[in-house]
Order: structure tokens, then sequence, then C-alpha cells
């Protein structure tokens, strides 16, 4: 089976020939209680290990399980067969919860029901619509319908948070800019933060060096996480982990930033993003009850907010690239910001391939914005390699670990033609162009938060919502656990 | 994260065979004498295993029968039999086993070192990677992983 | 202490599997099979092979040889981490040069670019280096980084624009040369383990690799995109494909494998007038002959000269052979007649061969014994 992780972490998969039984490989201390002897191990014909203990006592061993967590923490691999387990996972995960809430509801006790929570983004939808041949807004408010049916409370979009990551990348940018100007510790070139298959391999590969790098802004799926679980969950006079929040994305590895220890509240036993789903799992999950997203009843996606929904639409986009419009927005903001310029349009140059992208402002015959967009592995590749050689010119590049950024992200629907996929990236990369665009500056009810929720646009508070750290992955040296 | 248990805690413990009678023959240098499976089994048999304080030996894993010397082919053929069909182990100890001959012998031996047919789930492809000697040469340059094997191949 | 962690949530096991395994002494595999229907021998199909000299130096394994494109020079590298250098004086090859300091670990394979101007090597410590003899003496001027770990192969397209190396990580990577700077222009992910080998076409920018994974692959570049694709995969071997190596014309493939068979890859191109169907117009590589019964043990190299069309074999059972398509061989059903067989050309693994580019017959070998030894093929 093809991995729907992007192709950096499909690299990073050092599974070698090993099969799944043997494949990972936790070393743990266990502290020996006993030492005895004449115990032995049996296997059951259905698999199970069983401990034959002396005197014929038999003892049921627990299986060992490895979480998400685990796999983010080794510096081992992401191997395919976690990604079918993970697949998997999601998938009935979701249908225990959607089945359990609606148990307690039959059984009269909805008010220990978890409340859930759906967030869509914008790439896997257009994924949907494509597929199923549907208008974009009628393929959202299917989807509404079809979480809707299954015991969803609310279906909200992710709009707003990306527009919180857009504002948050620009003045993040100004910050490092003018201190990098000043000879500041403002490691230049910003890069972007929102693919996870890039902050992965970064720290699992290169580590404390290209760290410091990358934004500190969270990803559009955590904010939305933080908004919630934090905002939400108050005006809704719920706890935390009370409300069951399910993000719906465009790759697989969503699913391992969703489980970073980060984005976990140790108090409450509440992660931020409790469930991710991607466009292949809703299709399989759709196509095994014999539905199709057409046939579903439609609702109407909810908008949550007290300010005004900005746009009369179920979804919408962002100007610039279809992974959200990183390098456009903050090019925008800094040629403004920093150099007066008050530009209309961004043109871009392609460089060596069409995944890698340039675009400079100059005055007076000086170049004094230096942006770019790379996408895909071997652009990441000469990107780090040229940081690392003091070769690299950019301020800002936007980084995405899938070819063509994230509306190829390694979870989208695959193109019913198997010949086909550069056609179809072009027919969702117009689809994203034809959407109606928003200025982040323009959703007031992204000021409204600001001034009510963070308590302004410097507050600690702010930092802890919308900002995260990156932490290097030592490299496990344990022999036990080499792969050679 | 519950690991609380280990692959094969209390694993069945075998009898040491005794020590290799060693003829006057094999003592004088005058005397050209071959290689046989009992002197290749002395050189493995006390190699530790590598998460038991116990030697392969007493754990059954070789055994002087599962040794094959074909002196006249310079070939060497070990058969082990790893403790639980789903060792994770397996590997290493192959690889300890398997360097422990190549540092014993003379470099004319071809050595093929396997898992006892049927006593592993990954057989085949743990026996493909034991014969690869580009990527033994390889682990060989690790240095956890050539320390680890050196504190088994240590006999106390 | 250690948990065998499963993925899978049942570890199905037939205990039937585990009773009694059958022991089976050492004899030399026999699945070697001779598939071909032996004929007498013609006059020219019977050589030898002769000792010319024997070039000792390295320390420990030799892992392989590559000859300057001129033919006058020879590297050499190994598990001591250097590259020698032989040149020859008169009569006789000697060691002018010893390239230290280039990599921390064993260096694999190294590569002649076509001009002769740049060496490259590939080495365990995951990075290949670029020499050049710009001061008269070769210096590493580029140290590649990319790879997980473990490269094992390094090759120059025949531009000298383009280079791939290959790695235990599974990826094959092809990197642009552009006045001395090396950029990543793809990172190919189709074989499924360690890759092992990669050649370039001998005229076009196609390149071949070899894998643990049992098969061969070819990729091009998709102008449309600059990305480069795999347009074919060579199966038929039962285990790792050590090696492959291009005829003078491009159109046939030699690969050779831990099964002990070298197989004959054969190019179809769309519309051939044999009929062969090629999807989305890609040429279509068959396998025309396989030599089967001849090695005893893994091939670890092979070398197809482009001026006398002779094939020569690298074997783990220290034997150099030599073979050469039969004369009256037809194209789509070729013969191939082992000419010479040197047993014991070393004493332990030979692990590559490598044809002189201008003398014909000139061969040279490597040798886990630490020797490097150069050969004359001659016809009897």
């Amino acid at each position: 089976m093809s991995s729907h992780f992007s192709s950096v972490l499909q690299l990073t998969d050092l599974d070698d020939f090993i099969t799944p039984s043997q494949e990972c490989i936790k070393p743990v201390k266990i502290e020996k209680t006993q030492v005895g002897t004449g115990a032995k191990i049996k296997i059951q014909e259905d698999g199970g290990y069983v401990q034959v203990e002396e005197g014929g006592r038999e003892r049921q061993l627990k299986k060992v399980e490895i979480s998400l967590a685990d796999c983010l923490a080794c510096s081992g691999c992401i191997t395919s067969a976690e990604s079918v387990l993970i697949s998997q996972q999601s998938q009935t995960e979701l249908t225990r919860i959607f089945q359990e809430t609606k148990s307690l509801h039959e059984a009269g006790q909805g008010d220990q029901a978890k409340l859930i929570i759906v967030s869509l983004s914008v790439q896997p939808i257009l994924s949907l619509a494509s597929y199923y041949q549907l208008p974009v807004d009628e393929a959202a408010q299917r989807l509404t319908g079809y979480f809707k049916q299954l015991g969803a409370n609310m279906v909200v979009n992710m709009n707003i948070a990306d527009d919180f990551a857009l504002l948050e990348n620009q003045v993040e940018f100004i910050e490092r800019f003018r201190a990098a100007e000043n000879k500041e510790n403002g490691k230049l070139p910003m890069l972007t933060s929102s693919c996870p298959g890039w902050v992965c391999y970064a720290e699992k590969t290169h580590g404390q060096f290209i760290l410091p790098y990358i934004a500190k802004t969270k990803s559009p799926q955590q904010i939305m996480g933080s908004l919630i679980k934090t905002y939400l969950s108050s005006q809704l006079k719920r706890s935390p982990n009370d409300i069951y929040h399910v993000t719906v994305m465009p790759c697989y590895d969503k699913k391992l930033e969703a489980s970073r220890q980060d984005f976990f509240n140790e108090k409450l036993q509440s992660h931020d993003v409790d469930c991710v789903i991607t466009g292949i799992e809703l299709q399989s999950m759709l196509e095994s009850s014999g539905l199709k997203l057409s046939e579903v009843d439609s609702a109407s996606v909810d908008w949550p907010w007290s300010e005004k929904k900005p746009l009369d639409k179920e979804i919408w986009g962002h100007r610039g690239s279809p992974s959200g419009g990183y390098a456009d927005h903050v090019f925008l903001h800094a040629a403004k910001e920093l150099i007066g310029q008050d530009l209309s349009d961004v043109h871009y140059r392609t460089l060596r391939n069409p995944d890698f992208k340039e675009v400079i402002l100059e005055k007076d015959g000086n170049v004094v914005l230096r942006f770019a967009i790379a996408n895909g592995f071997r652009n990441i590749q000469n990107l780090v390699q040229k940081i690392k050689r003091k070769k690299c010119d950019y301020h800002f590049v936007e980084v995405m670990a899938c070819p063509s950024g994230c509306i190829n992200g390694g979870a989208q629907l695959r193109p019913e033609n198997a010949s086909a996929p550069k056609e179809l990236i072009a027919k969702l990369e117009t689809m994203y162009a034809d959407l109606p665009a928003l200025s982040p500056a323009e959703n007031t009810m992204v000021k409204e938060l600001y001034n009510h929720w963070l308590g302004g646009s410097t507050s600690d508070k702010k930092t802890a919502m919308l900002h995260t750290d990156y932490h290097a992955v030592e490299k496990m040296n344990t022999a036990l656990n080499i792969k050679w | 994260m519950g690991f609380d248990d280990l692959e094969n805690i209390n694993p069945k413990l075998y009898r040491k065979c005794n020590d290799r009678e060693v003829t006057t023959e094999e003592e004088s240098d005058d005397i050209y004498d071959e290689f046989d499976a009992r002197e290749i089994f002395d050189l493995i048999r006390g190699i530790n295993d590598p998460e038991h304080p116990l030697t392969l030996e007493e754990l059954n894993v070789v055994k002087q029968n599962d040794v094959c010397v074909d002196n006249k082919n310079n070939e060497i053929k070990v058969l082990f039999t790893p403790t639980i069909p789903h060792c994770s182990m397996a590997t290493l100890i192959g690889l300890s086993i398997r360097v422990q001959l190549l540092r014993s012998l003379p470099p004319r031996f071809k050595i093929c070192v396997q898992i006892y047919p049927g006593t592993h789930a990954s057989e085949e492809a743990i026996n493909k990677q034991l014969a690869d000697k580009e990527r033994v040469a390889a682990a060989l340059e690790n240095n956890d992983l050539i320390a680890c094997i050196n504190d088994c191949i240590v006999v106390d | 202490m250690h948990v065998c962690v499963s993925t899978f949530a049942c570890l199905y096991y037939s205990l039937s599997n585990v009773s009694l395994g059958v022991y089976q002494p050492c004899l030399p595999r026999l699945h070697c099979v001779c598939v071909f229907v032996t004929r007498l021998k013609k006059k020219g199909e019977m050589g030898k092979l002769d000792l010319i000299q024997t070039l000792s130096g390295h320390e420990g394994r030799v892992w392989n040889v590559c000859w300057h494109p001129q033919g006058n020079t020879l590297a050499s590298c190994g598990e001591d981490k250097t590259i020698r250098l032989w040149f020859k004086e008169g009569s006789k090859w000697v060691n002018k040069d010893i390239l230290t300091e280039g990599h921390q670990r064993t260096i694999r394979e190294v590569a002649w670019s076509s001009c002769g101007n740049y060496l490259a090597s590939a080495s365990f410590d995951a990075t290949t280096g670029i020499w050049d003899k710009k001061g008269g003496q070769f210096d590493c001027i580029s140290s590649l980084e990319g790879h997980e770990n473990e490269v094992k192969s390094v090759a120059w397209s025949k531009s000298g624009q383009l280079l791939s190396t290959c790695s235990r990580d599974k990826s094959v990577w092809i990197w642009e040369v552009i006045e001395d700077e090396y950029e990543c222009a793809a990172v190919l992910n189709a074989h499924t383990q360690d890759v092992k080998k990669v050649v370039w076409h001998p005229h076009l920018d196609i390149l071949a690799s070899a894998s643990y994974d049992n098969t061969a692959k070819l990729f091009k570049e998709d102008v449309a995109d600059n990305d480069w694709i795999c347009i074919a995969t060579l199966s038929s071997h039962t285990s790792t494909v050590w090696s492959l190596a291009f005829d003078h014309s491009g159109t046939r493939l030699a690969t050779c494998s831990d099964d002990c068979t070298v197989k004959i890859w054969q190019e179809y191109l769309s519309n051939n007038s044999e009929g062969i169907v090629t999807p989305d117009n890609n040429p279509v590589w068959k396998c025309v002959c396989t030599l089967s019964g001849y090695h005893t043990r893994a091939i670890y190299d092979i070398s197809w000269c482009h001026k006398t069309h002779l094939l020569a074999t690298a074997c783990g059972d220290d034997a150099i052979r030599i073979f050469k398509e039969a004369e009256d061989s037809e194209k789509h059903t070729p013969t191939f007649i082992l000419l010479a067989t040197c047993a014991n050309a070393h004493t332990q693994d030979v692990n590559a061969v490598a044809w002189n580019p201008s003398v014909p017959g000139l061969l040279a070998s490597a040798s886990d014994d630490g020797e490097v030894k150069l050969w004359q093929y001659e016809d009897n």
C-alpha cells in the first residue's frame, strides 16, 4: 500500500526488511521483581501470549502498544505498518466516540456525553468536492450533514485559525527581520511551521541546527485546537476534556502533530485535537456505509463566533499558494511595514523546478526582500544544505513537505484515473484559486478574539495560545534499537 | 505506557555441556588437524544473550549438532534457535555469532549463520540480512552496535 | 531490556512450523540450475585470464576499483577509508597517491567523471565526496550530505552534469552539477529496500539501480516538471541484485545477484517489431537470458566491456568468470558462453571487476583479501 504520509516522513522510514512483528523496538527499563526460573511464554493459537508460571498458573500477557507520541519521541522511523495502524485507529476511534455518544443519549444520559466538534480545513473539502463532483460549498454542507448524522454537535470551518496563523507569521517575521538588522539573534530565513512533516523531519534529522529558523507560530490545526478547547469551551461552559475535537486534514502527518506533548493538557488530560481524519479515510467511511457524499443530507457549517461571518460562504480561502498563502501574506505585509511599499500583487519566478519559486522586492536597485516557496523533499534538502553552508540569502521560505504543497497532501483522495495525478493537482489548484479569498485583517472575529480572549497582541496568553516550541530528537543509540 | 513484560522474562534453562577433551594429537603442533563442529561450538557457546545474563548454550540457542563444518570447501554453517519466534533480538544474536566466528577463524572460511528452520517468524528476512556482508560490514562500523556485540561476545 | 512492539493486532503464528526443521548440511546452493542447452564450443569460445600484477597496499577489504576514462589510472577504495590511485610506470603499475581524510568510515565505491577531472566517493559515513585535481593534487572539494546512512554507490552521467547516489535509506538521489555546486534534483523512493548500485546509461540520461528488494529499476527525467520517474522495474531475480552494467549500446543490461545468477535484459522500444507491449510508450526491458549454474555464491559485481563486449563477474566463491555472447546467438533469445573461469582469483570474496576502457582485455579486480589484481584476458 502507498503511504499517506508526506514523502519526507517516508524517507525517514527505515523499517528495512523487518516485518511488522519486529518493526519497532522500544527499549524500556524493567524493574525485576522476581528472579525465578521455569516460567515459560506460550503463544496461543489466536496469537496471544500467555506466561505459564511454575505450578502451571497462566497469566495473559498484555500486548504492548505504541502511541504516536512514542513515534515522535523516537529517532527511528515512521513505518508503513504504523500508517496502516494509524488509519485504522482514527476511523475506529471516531466511530467508537460517535456510537458511545449516541448510546448515552439514547439511555437518557446525554449530559455525560462528550460534545463533538469537527473543524474543517479547506484542502480536503476541495479534494472531496472534486472526487464527488460537487460545488465546494455544497461539499462542505454535505460533509457537515454527514458528521451531524453521525452525531457531531458542531461543525466549523478552520478559516479563523488560518487567519490567526497568517497574522502571527507576519508579526513574527517583522520581529525577526528587525532583530537581524540590529544584529540581534533573529534567525533568518524564517521557515514556516505549518507543515508537520517538515517540522518532524527537521526535529529528527537536523535538530538544533535548523529549529531556530522555524516560525514559533502554531499551525492552523493547533491554533484551532486552542480556540476550541480554551475559548469555545469556556463560552459553552464545558470543560476542555468534555469536548471531543476532530479535525479534517489533508495528510496523516497532522495526526502526528496532534499527538505532540506540546498540545496536550496534562492537568485536564485533554488534547487540543483529539482525532485527525483525512479525505481518504472519510471516503472509505462513506463507502463502507454504502454512501456517496452527494447523497448525504446537507447542513450548514456552524458559525459559533460572536461577530458576523465575514463572507456568506461555508468555506473560503486566502490569496497565494493553496498551502495557506504564507509567502504571499508575509511578503505583502513586510513590503508595507518594512519598506513602505503597498503592493497589490506578488510575482513568483520559478527556479530549478515548479516546486521552488522565489519573489524579490527591490528598492533603489537593491534586493530588500527575498522570499521563496519550497515544496517537496528535494527542495527542502537544497534549502537545508544552503542554510548549513551559509549560502541561503532568503528572508522567508514557505516550506511544505509535499510537492505542490498541502493541496497535494498525502491523504487527499487519489484520482480515479491513476495516471493523471498532475491533472488532479492542477484542477485542485484552480479550485483553490477560484475560492473567495479573505484577507485575515478583514476578519473582525479575529480582532475581537485578540482583544477579549488573548488580552492584546503581546500578552503571555497570546504566546501560550498561538505559539509553540520544537525539540530536537536525540538519536537513540541503544544497540538494541539500531537498525543495520 | 504499560511495558510491564519482557519478551521472555523467564526462559527455560539448559545444562551446559562438559569441556572438550583435548587429545594429545591436537596438542602436538606437528599434526595438522582440521576444524570440527565441537571447536566451532566452543567458540560460540559462551556468547551472552543480549538481554539475559545467560549464554547462548544455556538458553539452547546454539547446539553442537547445529554446527556444520566442511573443511574441504572452507564452509561453516551455524544454525541458531531464538528462544521465542518473535524475538526481536534474533538479528543481534545472529550478528554476534557471525562476528565471533569472523574474528576467530581463518579468513578462508565462508561463514553462514542462519535461523534454525521454522523457529522464527521473520526467518527469511533475518537470514538474508545476516548473509549480506555489506550490511554486516556497515553494522560493524557502528560504535554503539559493536559495543553491544562485544559485551555479548566477551566471556567472563 | 527491550520489548517487542507489535504493530499488528493479531500476531498469528502457526506452532506447527516450529517443531521439526530439517537440518540441512552445508552444500553449495543447489538451486542454481543450468537453463541452457549446452553445445560444443567453437573456435574463439575459450580463453584464459592471466594475472599481470597484484596491487597491494590497502589495509583490509577492498570494495571497489574504477578505471580513469582514459584507462591510464586506476582508483581503488575500501575498508581502510582511503582511495588509492595507481599509475603505470614502464611495465608496472604503482601506487602514486593515497587520498585520505575524506571519509570517516568505509569507502564503498569510487567513480571517475567522464571528463576524468573529478572523482566521486561513496561512503558508509552517509556522505559522498567529490575530489578535484585543480591544485595538481586530488582534494576533497565537497561532501554531499543528505542520505540518512550508508551511501553504497555513486555514478556520473555521460555528460558530467548529473551525479547519482544510492543508500541503505532506500533512496536514489540525483544531483545536478552546476559550477562545482551540487544541488539535489530528485530523491527517488521507488525501491522498498537498501539500494546497492547505480549506473548511468552509456549515452543517455537514464539511470539504472539495483536493490536488496530483488529488483533493478530504470529512471529518467519527466521534462514536464523536472522530476525524475521510474520507467521500468526489472523483476526476476530471487534475491538481492548486487550490481548491473549496460552494454556499449545501452540497449542491453546485465544484472548479477545473490541468487547466483546473471540475467541479460533487452530493451524494447514502443512500436517494436516483436510486438512487445510498451505501456505509456516507455521502453520495456525483458529478461532474455539467465546464466545460472556457473556461480556457486553471491555475484557481487559485473562489468560489460564496451570494446570487446566481454562480461566479467566478481563472485563470493573467490572466482572471476568471463562470458561472451555466442557468435550465432539470436538477438531476442541470446546465448552467452562461459569463456574462462579463474577459480581462486583471490583468496577471499571478489567484490568488484572493471574492464579497462582503452586496453582490450585488461581487467581489474578487488577483493576481501585486501588486494587489487590486474588481469589480461586472451582468446585461446
